[in-house]
């Protein structure tokens, strides 16, 4: 500006200019590209507030706001994952016998992909593909927390005006009727009607340290999730009800059907493909838990990949239920999500939520991929939770684990393995 | 031992821990700190609790500033996996309460005349570097555990009452009656040497056999009840405890027990307590668990010592004249033995008759064959209670059947909530006991209070959340059909910014239209505190 007050127009001067006439020209072309995301983006290209529209749509909207507001992301090489050999045969052996029933139900589900094929024309589409979601692949079993360092899930609450509260956890999964690779397969025997089990244990801070629950989902679409609590202020196991699903676990922002974007019924929901979509993520997250400012749940070090998904569309049978519909974006490949969007019962948008993975190893040498770090952000109150969640698959658990006799044997900050 | 010396061992584990963290491992060396950041753990709390009565206090307690409670606790726990099947829990519990001090000696200026004294200044303290809790868990298959050490062993299904919980016996001392928002039962609970195994017969069904042992080792520890009756008072002391109830209520009992000597119809009381030795002091039990579909239920036997104050009776041991007019009646406190047959199920109801429910039911029922009861005949001498001609030692056994059934459910009520998904807690709960064949002139040791054929109890517990859980209220009521309540409303502050900090406040309060019975007894015994508590 120097060189304006002396009169004189400098080629720095120029540049600024022109800069500014740039950004004006910018400002008037933007509503013709407010669909229109950029699927071109290459690695090494910076997103920021000047170019957000290239991500519009790839991403949440209030992350999407954020980046509008300074928060700058890098795109990097994708990473595309493989379906492990097991599950794959065991999709080429099964699913030609997989149906859906006539409430949505699947009929002779045995072990993999319930519907490799995938006809975006097909009237059930939707169905199918929330069942390839609910089986896609996880392990045999695996526990939550047992690849990061210390072997815990870390959790953090950020409230509205950024203080942080931390908890600690485990959590141990098994699916006993889907085996891949443990003996046995596909099935333990005595377990062939049990879709998955859950035991997740608190261990920070220490009041709710050894608070324990054991959740067992049945295949019986009629039959409602069984849940114990073990409670260490009073020593003693309680039984909890599964069927008010929308109350917040607090003080995280997850509700039960949130926990792994969705963990609702897939019977209880309808269904609707929405098209296929190119999204941003993170399949290769660097750091547990990743970087970032103290009161903000932005990652600051981690680039963004684009990836393909299917867009499908939920929404509840029932009237009362907390979302009027939420929206997953699932990896056409592996099936799990990347976003998953929320809208109230009121129709607004509600919840937001972006899930990083990261490759891990198998025992035997093989990589395969993990959740890693989860955000949820609550865009009406402002408040987020993170969650890194790393998994250690094929652990080759017994299932008496997930048993009452595991919840009398808990004791503050311990663990159970 | 000298007071100073007493709490040197505290300072110094302090000192210990605040010290070690930065520098053991390094010392240890590379295994060694590999080992302690593997599989040692290690937490805690050091915890205050301010307690002040709003009631008007008694003759007994006459501080002025009605500061009735100042206690600060400080428990690290230890965990250590020591290899795969072995882990070894540890904790240590560390009490001091300077603030009754200040109570003894107000105590000492203004209580009646000999027998009656205050308590030891330390009464409440607890110095002793025995663990509190201290249990080994061995897995030796999948299906098997075995703990053994000194531990809890909690049955049962309820909340804020015990009703099956009563294989470890419970410190009534330091905590206000009804007030589970105050201490819960981890911390009155006290635990027991002992063993407990648990053999998973079917996992899928939750089939798993139980078993327990507890040789009684620990020593008993004074009792300071609420009411005259309970003390000892063999050895010349009569000693009050923090919710000694008001003086009204401590009634001459001992005519209920003889109509004393010729030309001697005063009776004096001269109450002693023989706790069991080891031998009668053991504790053994079985259960069994199973589900059948939705339900999981148990049946289980507990025979031993019961430790529980509300099954106690006096025994009239012998009687001798006393001063002019009096006969002296020698009774004794005791707990029998106790068989207990126990069950338990729970139920979740999801919906009925297609409206939705949303509730688990739950239930507890306990069996307990020839159960001792206090008894007298009315009218006696001068058309009072007096000793019942069919059972010379006061005592009668009558089986007797308690049980409870509880509902719990989470409700959104959204018009109360600043996140309408945020659901309140909702308990309710029923508890009865019925004495079988039950005769008239049964009466509760404590109080001597008639007790009737069925006596019925109910609670209520609500709890939510409110902002992201940092505000945390919480109610419980307790209700007795024949004119009694309490309620323990407490609301806890646990900050957004630091999950170690968490702040209650309480209140214990009691109604009762009969200050011979419980809780009316405590009616004058309101108080308010304020509980903080640091967790690390």
């Amino acid at each position: 500006m120097k060189s304006i007050i002396n009169g004189q127009w400098s080629i720095v001067a120029l540049m600024n200019m022109l800069a500014l006439l740039f950004g004006l020209a910018l400002l008037l072309w933007q509503p013709l590209q407010v669909k229109a995301a950029d699927a071109d983006l290459k690695p090494g290209d910076t997103i920021g507030p000047s170019n957000w529209q290239r991500i519009q749509g790839m991403v949440g909207e209030n992350f999407l706001n954020r980046v509008k507001a300074g928060h700058t992301i890098q795109i990097k090489e994708p990473k595309i994952n493989r379906p492990l050999k097991e599950y794959v045969e065991a999709t080429e052996k099964y699913s030609g016998q997989v149906r859906l029933g006539p409430n949505g139900e699947l009929l002779n589900y045995v072990a993999g992909q319930p519907f490799p094929k995938i006809d975006p024309k097909d009237p059930q589409i939707g169905q199918k593909l929330a069942w390839n979601f609910f089986w896609r692949w996880l392990g045999d079993d695996y526990k939550t927390g047992g690849a990061v360092e210390g072997g815990k899930i870390l959790r953090t609450a950020i409230e509205k005006g950024g203080s942080e509260r931390r908890a600690d956890l485990v959590s141990y999964f098994i699916f006993p009727r889907t085996r891949y690779t443990l003996n046995p397969k596909p099935a333990i025997p005595g377990y062939e009607h049990i879709d998955f089990m859950q035991l997740r244990i608190d261990s920070y801070p220490r009041d709710s340290s050894g608070t324990t629950s054991l959740e067992i989902r049945y295949g019986d679409p009629k039959r409602s999730d069984d849940l114990y609590l073990y409670i260490p202020s009073i020593r003693r196991i309680r039984r909890v009800t599964t069927t008010q699903r929308c109350q917040t676990l607090a003080p995280s922002e997850f509700n039960l059907d949130d926990i792994n974007s969705f963990n609702g019924k897939i019977t209880d929901f309808d269904y609707k493909f929405l098209g296929e979509k190119k999204i941003l993520a993170n399949l290769t997250q660097e750091k547990f838990p990743f970087n970032r400012k103290p009161g903000d749940y932005l990652p600051l070090d981690e680039k963004w990949q684009v990836v393909d998904t299917y867009t499908l569309e939920i929404t509840p049978k029932d009237p009362d239920y907390c979302y009027s519909k939420k929206i997953l974006h699932l990896n056409k490949v592996t099936y799990d999500t990347h976003w998953t969007l929320m809208w109230d019962k009121k129709g607004e948008y509600y919840k937001e939520q972006f899930g990083f993975f990261t490759p891990v190893k198998l025992s035997d040498g093989r990589e395969v991929w993990s959740v890693g770090t989860v955000v949820i952000t609550n865009v009406q109150n402002g408040r987020t939770t993170l969650v890194t969640a790393n998994r250690a698959y094929n652990q080759g658990y017994p299932p008496s684990l997930w048993s009452l006799a595991t919840l009398q044997q808990i004791m503050r900050g311990g663990s159970i393995e | 031992m000298d007071h100073r010396t007493k709490i040197f061992p505290l300072y110094f584990l302090l000192s210990l821990f605040i010290a070690t963290p930065a520098h053991a491992a390094s010392i240890l060396g590379g295994e060694w700190e590999k080992y302690l950041t593997e599989r040692v753990s290690f937490s805690g709390f050091f915890d205050n609790t301010t307690g002040l009565s709003i009631g008007a206090g008694d003759r007994h307690f006459h501080t002025t500033n009605r500061f009735i409670m100042n206690r600060f606790t400080f428990q690290p726990e230890l965990n250590v996996d020591v290899v795969e099947k072995l882990k070894l829990f540890i904790s240590w519990r560390f009490v001091k309460e300077p603030r009754y001090n200040a109570e003894a000696r107000s105590r000492r200026k203004t209580v009646a005349p000999k027998p009656v004294e205050p308590l030891d200044n330390t009464f409440y303290d607890e110095d002793s570097f025995k663990p509190w809790e201290m249990v080994w868990d061995y897995n030796p298959t999948g299906s098997l555990s075995i703990r053994l050490g000194r531990q809890f062993i909690s049955w049962g299904e309820t909340d804020g009452l015990r009703l099956l919980d009563v294989i470890n016996s419970a410190d009534l001392t330091f905590a206000p009656s009804l007030a589970p928002n105050l201490f819960d039962t981890d911390e009155t609970r006290i635990p027991s040497w002992g063993v407990r195994a648990l053999y998973t017969v079917a996992p899928v069904t939750n089939s798993i056999l139980e078993f327990f042992a507890l040789p009684g080792f620990d020593e008993a520890k004074q009792r300071v009840d609420e009411v005259l009756g309970s003390n000892d008072t063999a050895d010349g002391r009569v000693v009050y405890g923090r919710w000694s109830s008001h003086p009204e209520t401590r009634m001459p009992f001992g005519r209920m027990f003889t109509n004393g000597l010729a030309g001697r119809s005063t009776i004096i009381p001269v109450v002693s307590r023989i706790l069991p030795d080891a031998g009668d002091n053991w504790k053994i039990g079985s259960r069994i668990t199973h589900n059948i579909g939705k339900l999981n239920f148990g049946l289980g036997y507990i025979w031993g010592y019961n430790p529980q104050g509300g099954d106690m009776v006096f025994k009239l041991r012998s009687i001798s004249p006393g001063p002019p007019t009096t006969t002296i009646a020698n009774i004794q406190l005791i707990n029998d033995r106790t068989s207990i047959f126990a069950g338990h199920f729970n139920y979740a109801v999801d919906e009925v008759v297609g409206i939705p429910f949303n509730t688990a039911i739950r239930g507890e029922v306990a069996f307990y064959p020839s159960e001792p009861y206090n008894i007298s005949k009315y009218p006696g001498n001068a058309f009072r209670a007096g000793p019942h001609p069919r059972h010379p030692d006061g005592i009668t056994e009558k089986n007797t059947l308690r049980y409870s059934l509880g509902f719990d459910r989470s409700t959104l009520i959204p018009f109360l909530q600043e996140d309408p998904y945020r659901a309140f807690r909702m308990s309710f709960q029923i508890f009865q006991r019925i004495i079988l064949d039950h005769e008239d002139g049964i009466r509760a040791f404590s109080t001597a209070n008639k007790i009737k054929m069925v006596s019925t109890n109910f609670t209520f517990r609500v709890g939510t959340g409110y902002f992201g859980d940092t505000i945390l209220p919480d109610v419980f009521l307790f209700y007795d059909p024949t004119g009694y309540w309490a309620a323990n409303p407490a609301v806890t502050y646990a900050p957004s910014w630091n999950e170690k900090i968490k702040i209650t406040l309480t209140a214990a309060i009691y109604w009762g239209r009969d200050k011979f019975s419980f809780p009316g007894l405590l009616d004058e015994k309101d108080s308010i505190f304020l509980k903080m508590r640091y967790q690390f």
